[in-house]
């Protein structure tokens, strides 16, 4: 399959452990996730910057049961909608507190970037250590 | 304040839109009924309580099924036309789909249809086979509607884990506690034992065991999961004209409607505990004329507890954040103050895929007809507020129907 090259681009910031978010050459916005030209003023004049990788977490489930195909040997594991400071959201995983342990995450906790989960290509945040 | 958009047509006038006929058959799992037999036994079901014949059907809206890519093939290109004997004579057969909102759009597309001419006598037709269908295919499958592939799916996320965020974000935002999001699922169980087509109408539900059921996706239990089940439902909507030809002096109109595309993917939703309801809300009261405190029955999506929650607030049924209290009051209970998904909803009738929104809306359509079972018809029901959603919950789409004399 042809990956498009803002794909491949974004995987290749994950895979050096940099969240990048694609950002407007033109009016300078931010955009998640990354799209073919700017929602804003609908130019293809599109760059990236590195996420400073703060942000808040909006909400979680850590799923126990009924993986989709291929990630059965996951199980469990928790998925977070994370607000980064810079004004754009994303989907990731979350780190356990300790063995396939969450309970200490709440909504709106302060969550960090780690890096890439493993040979998935997602984002992997925690609670913030400050 | 919203910007005032008028229907095209006013109750009483020859070209208002009026639906005068519903089907349904048994929802469960029912393997041995193939899929062309029950859309064919549920579309004569539908014209016949319309007082129709198949002949006087002139298009058909199709609801689509997520079972079976061949058996979708079958619904575009036209086979229910051959299996109802309408070949040559129907205009126009098409599906329309926008997924857990779908019966919602096709109401607004036989409505313009029928109020611009181009249609007459309108089927809007709908089968799933979810409960025979194989459990890991179609969880594969629903870990791809709603999903971006490239950016989301690589997270493993899938449709329960899309309404245990919502449902945590929700119980986070109103302080609604787990006893009080299981009410939820209690009140729809209530509706369920009232009606004989509901998968689970002989069996009863309580919070205990709600709570005490395995945990899927925290926070949601085995128990506040939708149950994926077969089904099929259908209605006839004509014009006021026509339906005056024929003798029929009560039928059911859209009042209005509104709509709010709020996103795609969940991950983009700016407030997971709110979504497109109050937009939706607003533009479908600014068309219509009523308020939320003018409804009889309600008949809401609830794929999840938590989304019927968020909807009722965003519709102005309850205050902020008071949605699951409203619930766990008994408020929407039978003999409650306001009843709400009189068939037991998706989670106790079954999720019948796209077509659970289309169940609840048919479920309105004969409450209001007053052709629902004498033991859960709501007395003097006269306005309905239908609520749907699809795919992450990207929509919240309202639409306001009301009964109506045509003075035959």
């Amino acid at each position: 399959m042809n990956i498009p090259k803002i794909v491949s681009d974004f995987r290749a910031g994950l895979a050096s452990d940099e969240l990048l978010v694609q950002t407007c050459n033109a009016c300078g916005k931010p955009n998640m996730w990354p799209r073919y030209a700017c929602p804003h003023c609908q130019s293809e004049n599109l760059g990236w910057t590195r996420s400073a990788g703060q942000g808040s977490l909006h909400s979680f489930c850590v799923l126990r049961q009924g993986a989709p195909e291929g990630f059965e040997d996951d199980i469990p594991y928790a998925i977070g909608v994370v607000k980064l400071d810079e004004g754009v959201q994303l989907a990731v995983r979350l780190q356990p507190e300790g063995t396939e342990d969450w309970s200490a995450y709440q909504c709106d906790d302060r969550v960090e970037f780690v890096g890439k989960d493993g040979a998935r290509e997602c984002a992997v945040f925690r609670k913030s250590s400050d | 304040m919203t910007e005032h958009w008028s229907l095209h047509s006013t109750a009483g006038a020859a070209n208002d839109p009026v639906f005068v006929g519903v089907g349904e058959l048994k929802t469960g799992k029912f393997p041995e009924r193939g899929f062309v037999e029950a859309l064919t036994r549920v579309a004569i079901q539908a014209i016949k309580d319309a007082g129709m014949v198949p002949r006087d059907i002139d298009t058909i809206l199709l609801i689509p099924n997520l079972h079976s890519a061949a058996d979708q093939a079958d619904l575009v290109f036209s086979r229910m036309v051959e299996e109802l004997g309408i070949h040559g004579s129907c205009k126009s057969s098409f599906m329309v789909h926008s997924g857990g909102s779908t019966s919602d759009n096709a109401v607004r597309t036989a409505h313009g249809l029928i109020t611009a001419g181009h249609a007459k006598n309108v089927l809007v037709l709908q089968c799933e086979r979810w409960g025979s269908a194989d459990l890991n295919e179609m969880i594969t499958m629903l870990s791809k509607n709603g999903i971006p592939g490239e950016w989301e799916l690589p997270t493993g996320i899938q449709f329960n884990a899309i309404g245990a965020m919502i449902t945590r974000r929700y119980m986070y935002a109103s302080g609604s506690t787990p006893e009080d999001m299981a009410s939820i699922c209690v009140t729809l169980r209530k509706w369920a034992n009232l009606n004989e087509n509901a998968m689970f109408y002989e069996k009863p539900l309580t919070i205990e065991k709600i709570l005490s059921s395995r945990m899927v996706a925290d926070p949601l239990h085995a128990y506040e999961c939708p149950p994926m089940a077969d089904g099929a439902c259908a209605f006839v909507i004509t014009n006021t004209e026509n339906a005056r030809k024929r003798g029929i002096s009560n039928a059911v109109r859209l009042a209005g409607s509104g709509g709010c595309v709020s996103h795609y993917c969940l991950s983009q939703e700016p407030d997971q505990a709110v979504l497109g309801w109050p937009l939706a809300a607003e533009r479908a009261f600014n068309q219509s004329g009523w308020g939320p405190q003018d409804a009889d029955i309600l008949e809401i999506y609830d794929s999840y507890a938590a989304v019927t929650a968020i909807a009722l607030e965003g519709i102005g049924i309850c205050p902020k954040g008071e949605g699951a209290r409203w619930f766990a009051a008994g408020t929407g209970d039978p003999g409650g103050k306001l009843p709400i998904n009189t068939n037991g909803g998706l989670l106790s009738a079954g999720h019948t895929g796209v077509g659970g929104g289309t169940a609840l809306l048919v479920e309105g359509i004969r409450q209001l007809l007053h052709r629902a079972p004498a033991k859960r018809q709501v007395e003097n029901c006269q306005r309905a507020i239908i609520g749907g959603t699809g795919g992450s919950y990207m929509d919240a789409q309202i639409l306001l129907l009301e009964r109506t004399q045509l003075g035959a």
